[in-house]
């Protein structure tokens, strides 16, 4: 045969493509299990009592819906709003809705519903209803408001009698035990079609021993992993990663007073050892930061040098007149935060400054871990900012070098302390197909499906 | 209210066949051509307002995901630019400035940040940014039987399905089809224009993972099949679609397959439901499928189908045998004049999340690969043979940009 000789040759690369799992279409059906370490309390968004994290924001999206969305690259997208124009200026926007959309309690969506929904979620904005357009009226020009609607906290929610709440998102909720439990159904007839997978039961306030437990046990599908633990997952199980999008920050109470003050916080700042921090106590996870959006998301976060420079450091120290003894506050349940803040002490030692941990809540200083809210560096810098307290600098323009000198005044204030940006991992069964979380740590698991069989 | 427009809905990107050659010769030189000369004047237009104008010691790091061959370019027009303006590169110990430029990324941007050191002052930043391109990446490859694709049309909605409705050495004019609407485009003056946009009314939401094909028809321009839904063109102009709910069966067959064959298609899944018309032999149900590929034998046709339960189904009318083989779910036959018999197109998966094609002969039930697997720069979403049965359209939706791009995709024998 003339085809004989070399049939043998490609057999080989058959066998590795099998091995290697080719992929498939979606199949429908089936239970997803997730663990997590979080026990939100209320599923309401535009709830303020409740701290903004990652988990928070990926149990809302599968149930609420926002106007738009962003994608990988922060580019918006239409969601719940079809289209969006701004008048001159950036200060009025109107937002078209999308028609035939559905809440789960089967009721229409409508642009006032929409626009109380907004309104609810941030007092200071003017938002109202036009025929089937919201409008936005903010009291500055904002370019940005497109990426800030496509935030969690701002999707379009329906408070029916009885504090019930109402989505439009992909799964509407079955069962809800605050903190502890909480399973939701795929709506049938969502716009964007029905998701794959039945069910999604999520349970919550596992530690992360007991979720990897739960995933070796075949009880969860996917579970969180400890950013120090990441490096030893075992085989066989699948785990994906975000970009790095969680801020650890030493944060102030104030900007600093003094002269004096400014010197003995720079000092500390040059005093931290963050790259053998991070080899040690983070098993060589996330990036050392000095900045505080993380290089993916500026593009320039590496022009903040992170370096150690224990020189400068005692000589800030002598030339400050005045040494107060701080003490240092961290998360009593976070034994990574017990950690670097006990190193943090140690560093600061060295260059003669005294530093007390303390799980209490009264502390000179304290340490913070902030989710980035968005991939969109606006979006995220303002938001960062507001979480840790600051108000952003006002900027003359919008580029890239104008958001590097909003951060560069940010950071000026001596008020934070940026240590590292970790990136958000989890552990999947090898059963949960065509899913890996969004750089900025999204689940996304609408599109996702349960296989029946193990690859 | 004078709004300014931000629409963000639907972004067509024409692929003039200009275009397509173009990125084809640069595809197989490797070569890119962006001109970075008005960002590396701006760049070194702030860098001299720091340093002002003499001897300056200049490096450049490159931290993005630009190749080589771009660094070296943007290295070499900035060191011109800067010596334009009077800023003279010499060695760090001759120079009274040292300047290090990294060309950074962020999502959206190429980021290039100048650090410039004097005496002993923190460094000054500068930052110029350009809006990244979403760059098409067109592989090729040498083997003795090759997989060879020209692309025909690229936009961010999901593309369900690509008719050609008329060529010569080229496609002149096609048909996409997407879950809105079929949009047809012709050629003219080497770039494609679109003629009409024909919007598909559906009342039931479509369902996830949505498939569609779009068939040339003889007496009239276009079949379009959806879930639970039939569309056909008028045969007069203006040009309208007639929509209907329908579960009229799919056509499985190129028309170059002398024996039709129909399949049901799930309104609310993603599959074939297993039923065929007028069916296989005394075969009339199969399992549910995703995609089926037919491959004429002498006395009979031998049909493949990518079962949902994840194995191959032989049928030829007779009997049924089944193989869990690992490729994916879509397959597609096509014959070409330099191989004896049809080939199947199958999907598989490559290491990094995207998807590939190969195509395979399938002597009695033993399939084996004929050709290379052919590289695409994301999942495949669709796969369908065309008309005529020599050529297969394949939609992949970009790992890098999130657009759908459609291919169109031959067998070709290099030797």
């Amino acid at each position: 045969m003339k085809h004989f000789g070399w049939r043998l040759v490609v057999a080989g690369s058959v066998l590795l493509a099998a091995v290697a799992g080719a992929e498939t279409r979606p199949q429908y059906g089936g239970t997803l299990h997730i663990a997590m370490r979080e026990a939100p309390a209320s599923l309401d968004p535009s709830d303020q009592t409740q701290a903004d994290s990652l988990a928070r924001r990926n149990l809302l999206a599968l149930i609420f819906e926002t106007l738009v969305t962003a994608d990988d690259r922060g580019r918006i997208h239409p969601a719940l709003a079809v289209e969006w124009d701004a008048a001159p200026g950036d200060q009025r926007w109107q937002f078209k809705m999308r028609r035939g959309v559905s809440f789960h309690d089967g009721s229409i969506l409508t642009a006032e519903i929409a626009a109380s929904s907004l309104r609810t979620a941030n007092p200071s904005w003017k938002v109202f209803a036009e025929g089937e357009f919201v409008i936005v009226e903010r009291d500055h020009s904002d370019s940005h408001l497109p990426a800030e609607l496509a935030l969690t906290r701002n999707s379009i929610v329906k408070k029916n009698g009885g504090g019930n709440l109402s989505g439009t998102g992909p799964f509407y909720i079955e069962d809800w035990q605050a903190g502890k439990k909480l399973a939701i159904r795929a709506d049938e007839n969502h716009w964007r079609g029905r998701p794959f997978v039945d069910e999604i039961e999520i349970e919550m306030g596992k530690n992360f021993r007991e979720q990897s437990l739960d995933l070796e046990l075949g009880k969860a599908d996917l579970v969180e992993v400890a950013p120090e633990q990441s490096h030893r997952e075992s085989a066989g199980r699948r785990v994906g990663i975000s970009q790095p999008v969680e801020l650890v920050v030493l944060m102030f109470n104030g900007d600093a007073q003094t002269a004096n003050e400014q010197l003995m916080r720079s000092a500390l700042a040059l005093s931290i050892e963050r790259s053998s921090m991070r080899s040690v106590l983070l098993q060589g996870t996330g990036q050392t930061a000095a900045s505080l959006l993380p290089n993916w998301i500026s593009g320039y976060g590496f022009a903040f040098s992170s370096d150690t420079n224990l020189k400068q450091a005692r000589h800030e120290r002598e030339q400050a007149r005045a040494a107060p003894n701080w003490t240092v506050g961290y998360d009593a349940n976070d034994s990574l935060a017990r950690l670097v803040v006990e190193r943090v002490a140690l560093n600061a030692k060295d260059a003669g400054i005294i530093l007390r941990p303390t799980a209490a809540s009264q502390a000179d200083l304290r340490l913070a871990r902030i989710t980035l809210a968005s991939a969109d560096p606006w979006v995220a810098l303002t938001n960062t900012a507001q979480a840790l307290g600051m108000a952003m600098p006002k900027t003359t323009g919008d580029s890239v070098e104008d958001l590097y000198n909003a951060e560069k005044t940010l950071l000026a204030a001596h008020r934070i302390v940026p240590l590292f940006h970790l990136p958000v991992e989890y552990a999947a069964s090898p059963l949960l197909r065509d899913w890996r979380p969004a750089p900025d740590g999204h689940w996304r698991l609408d599109e996702a499906w349960m296989a029946k069989e193990k690859p | 209210m004078g709004h300014a427009r931000h629409r963000p809905a639907v972004r067509g990107r024409f692929v003039s066949l200009f275009l397509v050659l173009i990125l084809a010769l640069i595809s197989v030189s490797g070569a890119r051509a962006i001109d970075w000369s008005d960002p590396a004047r701006r760049m070194a237009q702030k860098i001299v307002a720091v340093t002002g104008p003499g001897a300056v010691a200049v490096a450049v790091e490159n931290r993005s995901s630009l190749p080589r061959k771009d660094f070296d370019a943007i290295s070499g027009t900035l060191r011109v630019a800067l010596e334009s303006l009077g800023a003279r590169p010499v060695a760090a110990e001759l120079a009274a400035a040292s300047v290090t430029v990294s060309l950074s990324e962020n999502p959206q941007f190429y980021v290039w940040v100048a650090e410039i050191h004097q005496g002993t002052e923190a460094p000054a930043v500068v930052i110029v940014s350009l809006p990244r391109g979403d760059e098409a990446r067109f592989g090729e490859e040498s083997m003795p039987v090759s997989l060879r694709r020209t692309p025909l049309w690229a936009q961010e909605d999901r593309i369900l399905d690509v008719a050609v409705l008329e060529e010569d050495s080229a496609p002149k004019q096609i048909a996409v089809l997407d879950a809105e609407k079929v949009a047809i485009y012709r050629q003219k003056n080497g770039k494609w224009q679109q003629e009409q946009s024909l919007a598909i009314a559906h009342v039931r939401p479509w369902p996830r993972d949505l498939r569609g094909r779009a068939i040339a028809a003889k007496d009239h321009l276009l079949d379009v099949y959806l879930p639970g839904l039939f569309c056909r063109t008028t045969t007069g102009l203006p040009l309208a679609l007639n929509c209907r709910e329908s579960d009229d069966p799919w056509p499985l067959a190129a028309t170059a397959i002398a024996q039709p064959l129909g399949a049901f298609y799930s309104a609310s899944r993603n599959f074939f439901t297993g039923a065929l018309t007028p069916g296989v032999g005394k075969l009339t149900t199969v399992g549910k499928f995703y995609s089926a590929a037919p491959l004429p034998r002498e006395k009979y046709m031998l049909w493949l189908f990518a079962g949902v339960d994840g194995q191959l189904h032989f049928a030829d009318g007779v009997t049924d045998q089944s193989e869990k083989l690992g490729w994916g779910s879509d397959i597609a036959s096509v014959k070409t004049g330099c191989w004896p018999g049809w080939l199947v197109l199958a999907t598989g998966a490559a290491d990094n999340g995207t998807d590939n094609l190969r195509a395979y002969e399938v002597a009695d039930r033993d399939p084996a690969a004929v050709s290379a697997a052919l590289d695409f720069a994301g999942e495949i979403t669709a796969l369908w043979t065309e008309v005529k049965g020599d050529t297969a359209i394949a939609v992949v939706r970009s790992q890098e940009t999130g657009d759908y791009e459609a291919f169109r995709l031959a067998v070709g024998c290099s030797r």
